[in-house]
């Protein structure tokens, strides 16, 4: 594609962005894009270090948990505005992952992953015990009204959190950009593709992959912050769910790991999916919106091993007649 | 935009302004009920459904039974409108609970929602009724802290934790007396999610403030997949009464350690949930027998007010099930409900509103044993919910618990298992 | 109970635990072992095991244990079906590809139970075995040994049909190098299929011996799947043995730390455990 292509689409994407909330009239159709925008984050904030340096974390809630209790707690208990808890959990849950890095990046593949589902319960069961956040009574964020920037809690119009959260995304889908371009974007991937390799060529691959686990610990505690001021309410088996660490790991399984637009496509497909066949089946309670869920997460897995966007790259490459390296 | 496509959009805004009026008159009066159809809980969340669906019928037919509204069809204020209720899934959990409240809102413009048995998931649903200003009655969750938020548009018909456990101390000492016995010790058992850890809370206070020695507190993990240390700790600390709040999965796993430990206290005190969950005894059958539960209702009580076995007859008819007291609460306040609507004559929330704060149905009209429903006009708690002690003999509760509504002597201390 | 007395119940409630979390473990070490992924709907196999014991015996009244051939039966051939359908297209494909099927197949195969059967709990009414024995002031549950010699037994004759005989070695020879397997005239696809029946044969072992003391809902496999793992984990992905002893190791260190330490914090132990294995030795205690 030419340049100039490529700088329209982008400003047309941006500006689809921006302008659909104001199409969707209903709520219920803002908190799916708001879903939808907090999960792109997510699972761009994975994708740096399971798409890119290939360590599958699949206790991701953990820092999503400090994100949501640290912005919380310093509002409840001291009155600090959520923006600037936001970057003090940003940084705590860095910190806490460097902690849990350091011993853990010995662990290849499963061994890691498991480590980190247990890591996650292992931190659940602490909040769950520890009185004075709240423990499992959660915390019950104050209802601040007049829809100020500065409180981050919006009332009249759902559409601020969603472009709180595009913002968000945006610096996200940047601040990838600009690293898959700079050395520690090579460092990643030749980590990824050999550990072995990379450290014969001398790149620290620890260090590689704690700078990876940080960043990502860091965007997703601020996510975490985010959905504390949007839900209004957290306690430890909300926001250290296991089911939210799987569902930040499938999201960007599912658009195609390791590339930079795959989390919103895998978003996409899985919020709207989940929520819609809820809202329409789930009244039942014969769990059919889930089995349509499952049935196709289960199909592109199955037929799509790639995820979506491979699946994208195969055709092109099949209509250049030409094999289009991994990006 | 093509003139094409500006035609369409002029046409059906044009449509829209035509048939809107026509929509003025109430043909249906549609009530959002959240509960969790899926998941652990799915089984209670399914049966809470029926027990509004049983309210609607008896609501909107003629039915041939001595209860409010069923002598008419629908709401008589509202040229007999049909009341629906239309069941959306939580899954147990908060975050989706607020977005079905908001779908419900914004999608079938319900006069009011109900829900959601979990205390969490009705924290954050009705924060988006209280947003939306949607009157938000609650009949089921039991959280002393819903109640103290000041919320506007947030009512409860069913009693607090407050009240079962300030009920379960009253009843040891009653029983105590009755029976010679002493009471000293106690354990507390809790699972570790918000309802259990506000429950602990609760009867920790209490405990201490009645003189009661706590022997051993155990908090375990929801859906644990083996409670035997649990069980050891208890039998090493032997209390004479155990305190514990578990939702089903984890009782039935508890009550099949202590039979496999052989240990039984002087008495089990169970706090609802998996203790009125009708699968406790298809699952333990007579391994059940004896355990308390604080409670709301139980089938016995139709021995003296005929009404209730009625309608428990008809509920059994409809589900196969026998009512407990998470579904007699939900169709108590199915009909609260309905009567506030009938009062306000509109759907207008504020009417609906103003029409709650001025409930004040007496006892006779209600199925559970409370002295009526009338709401505190600043917490919006009812402040006439009673609780009863029933005890499980055969397969059913039995009430043993206040004097004046029981059926059935109280089998106190509890025969161990050996002696069975 | 006498401090030692108290000790020793720990101990064996520990064992008891660990041996059906090893039971839900070799299986998902056999199809790590052999075929080099990871099973995350081993869990809801054990469900799948658990409801068909149930069936059988609300329909024609046979005990688990009595019809847990045909329980067997029923679940290897449902294990090579899924393995051919979907399990053999993502055979080559990255780690990802696999866990992202087998995460979906558990959310199916979860609430196809819901659809089928209800969320209603159950259990087996009139077993063969129950009751309780005690040796020497320590209680021991029939129908919790039950399991315990049932696993012990599974993961015997699983080991002795990996090392021993023909077929276990050519397991054996595509685990290794599946290249090379095929060279010297295996059929590795038929291999993989087998191996992935056998995994759901003894998941559905697993549930005829645990449904005569435990309930069975859609949801039970959760109960089991994250200890299965971190047991298989801890012994090494792909061992037998190490599978075995995880799972009774995860299963004492949850006893000891639920009476020693605190019932709240028994997750966090055995989970640490695991840690401080995974740590010291990264693949495990035998992992190879």
């Amino acid at each position: 594609m030419k340049k100039y292509t490529v700088y329209i689409l982008i400003a047309a994407a941006l500006l689809a962005a921006i302008v659909l909330p104001r199409l969707l009239p209903k709520p219920f159709e803002k908190h799916v894009l708001i879903l939808i925008m907090l999960y792109s984050i997510l699972g761009s904030a994975w994708n740096i270090l399971g798409g890119y340096t290939g360590q599958v974390s699949l206790g991701h809630a953990v820092f999503f948990g400090i994100g949501a209790y640290t912005s919380s707690i310093m509002l409840i208990k001291w009155g600090i505005v959520p923006w600037v808890g936001m970057l003090v959990g940003g940084v705590i849950a860095t910190i806490v992952s460097i902690i849990i890095g350091l011993p853990t990046f010995k662990l290849r593949g499963f061994y890691f992953a498991i480590a980190t589902i247990a890591l996650g319960e292992m931190t659940r069961t602490l909040f769950l015990n520890w009185e004075w956040i709240g423990g499992a009574v959660g915390l019950e964020l104050p209802i601040k009204r007049g829809d100020k920037l500065i409180n981050l809690q919006f009332y009249l119009s759902k559409n601020n959190y969603y472009y709180v959260l595009l913002g968000i995304f945006l610096l996200t889908i940047l601040a990838i950009y600009v690293i898959q371009k700079s050395k520690l974007g090579y460092y990643f991937r030749a980590v990824k593709d050999s550990h072995e390799a990379a450290l014969a060529s001398g790149i620290d691959t620890a260090r590689t992959k704690l700078v990876a686990m940080g960043i990502s610990a860091f965007i997703t505690a601020i996510a975490g912050s985010v959905y504390a001021q949007y839900l209004l309410y957290i306690d430890p088996y909300v926001v250290f769910s296991s089911a939210i660490s799987t569902r930040i790991c499938l999201v960007a399984i599912l658009g195609g790991e390791g590339r930079l637009f795959g989390p919103i496509i895998g978003s996409s497909i899985l919020v709207i999916l989940s929520e819609y066949s809820r809202a329409w089946l789930g009244g039942g309670g014969k769990g059919v919106d889930l089995i349509i869920y499952g049935t196709l997460i289960v199909l592109v897995a199955a037929f799509q091993p790639r995820g979506i966007l491979g699946m994208v790259e195969m055709v092109k490459a099949k209509r250049q007649k030409a094999v289009v390296p991994n990006a | 935009m093509s003139r094409i496509l500006k035609a369409i959009i002029l046409c059906s805004v044009a449509l829209v302004l035509l048939v809107s009026p026509a929509y003025s008159k109430v043909d249906v009066v549609k009530i959002g009920v959240i509960y969790p159809l899926t998941g652990t809980s799915a089984s209670t969340g399914n049966d809470y459904v029926a027990a509004y669906q049983l309210a609607a019928d008896i609501i909107n037919n003629v039915t041939n039974i001595d209860f409010p509204f069923a002598k008419t069809v629908g709401i008589p204020s509202l040229g007999n409108a049909k009341i629906e209720f239309v069941p959306a899934d939580s899954q147990g959990n908060a975050e989706v609970g607020k977005a079905e409240a908001e779908r419900l809102i914004t999608t079938i413009k319900p006069a009011a929602l109900m829900g959601c048995h979990h205390s969490a998931v009705t924290k954050t649903a009705s924060q988006a009724a209280e947003q939306y200003g949607i009157p938000f009655l609650c009949p089921d969750s039991t959280s002393p802290a819903l109640t103290e938020r000041g919320y506007e548009y947030f009512f409860r018909s069913g009693p607090t934790d407050n009240t079962f456990i300030e009920d379960a101390f009253q009843f040891i000492a009653d029983v105590d007396k009755a029976k010679g016995t002493k009471t000293q010790t106690v354990a507390l058992v809790s699972e570790d999610t918000e309802f259990g850890k506000n429950i602990l809370n609760v009867e920790k206070d209490l405990a201490n403030k009645l003189g009661y020695k706590i022997v051993e507190t155990i908090t375990f993990a929801n859906n644990s997949t083996n409670l035997s240390s649990e069980v050891l700790r208890l039998k090493q600390a032997n209390p004479d009464v155990i305190f514990m709040a578990a939702y089903t999965s984890d009782t039935i796993l508890f009550m099949k350690t202590f039979k496999e430990q052989r240990y039984y206290p002087r008495a089990i005190i169970g706090q609802r949930a998996g203790f009125i969950a009708p699968e406790l005894f298809q699952t333990i059958g007579k391994d059940a027998d004896y355990l308390f539960t604080t409670n709301v209702w139980a089938a016995d009580l139709g021995v003296a007010r005929p009404i209730v076995k009625t309608i428990n007859d008809m509920y059994k008819k409809k589900t196969g099930k026998d009512l407990t007291g998470d579904y007699a609460r939900a169709f108590t306040g199915a009909f609260v409900m309905a009567d506030a609507i009938n009062r306000a004559g509109s759907l207008d929330p504020e009417a609906i509103k103003k029409a709650l704060l001025e409930t004040n149905l007496p006892g006779k009209d209600l199925i559970v044993p409370w002295e009526g429903v009338k709401f505190d006009q600043k917490t919006h708690q009812n402040m006439y919910g009673k609780t009863i002690i029933t005890q499980f003999s055969n397969g059913s509760y039995k009430t043993v618990w206040p004097l004046n509504l029981a059926s059935t002597p109280v089998v106190w201390p509890v025969p161990g298992w050996d002696k069975r | 109970m006498n401090p030692f007395q108290v000790l020793i119940q720990t101990i064996v409630n520990g064992l008891l635990l660990g041996s059906i979390i090893a039971l839900v473990a070799i299986g998902i070490a056999i199809i790590r072992g052999v075929m080099d992924m990871v099973n995350f709907a081993q869990g809801e196999f054990l469900m799948l095991g658990m409801y068909a014991s149930y069936w059988i015996n609300v329909k024609w009244n046979l005990d688990p244990l009595v019809s847990a051939p045909i329980t067997i039966a029923l679940m290897f051939i449902l294990g090579v079906i899924v393995y051919k359908v979907l399990i053999a297209r993502v055979i080559e494909a990255p780690m990802l590809a696999q866990m992202l099927l087998t995460f979906g197949l558990s959310i199916v195969l979860v609430n196809v139970g819901l659809f089928l059967w209800g969320s209603q709990f159950k259990t087996i009414p009139n077993v063969l075995v129950k009751g309780t024995i005690s040796i020497g002031g320590v209680m021991v549950s029939l129908n919790a040994l039950v399991p315990a010699l049932v696993s012990l037994l599974m993961a015997g004759a699983v080991y002795w049909f990996l090392m021993k005989t023909r077929m276990g070695r050519a397991f054996q020879a595509t685990s290794m190098n599946k290249k090379a397997a095929a060279l010297v005239g295996i059929d590795t696809q038929t291999v993989y299929a087998l191996a992935f029946g056998l995994a759901a044969a003894c998941a559905g072992l697993a549930g005829s011996v645990l449904s005569i003391s435990y309930y069975i809902f859609p949801g039970v496999g959760s109960v089991f799947n994250l200890y299965a793992f971190v047991a298989v984990c801890l012994g090494g992905f792909g061992s037998i043995p190490g599978a075995f002893i995880g799972g009774l190791m995860i299963g004492v260190s949850d006893s000891l730390a639920g009476f020693y330490i605190s019932a709240a914090f028994k997750y966090v132990v055995a989970f640490g455990i695991y840690l401080v294995t995974v740590i010291f030795k990264p693949k495990g205690l035998f992992g190879w």
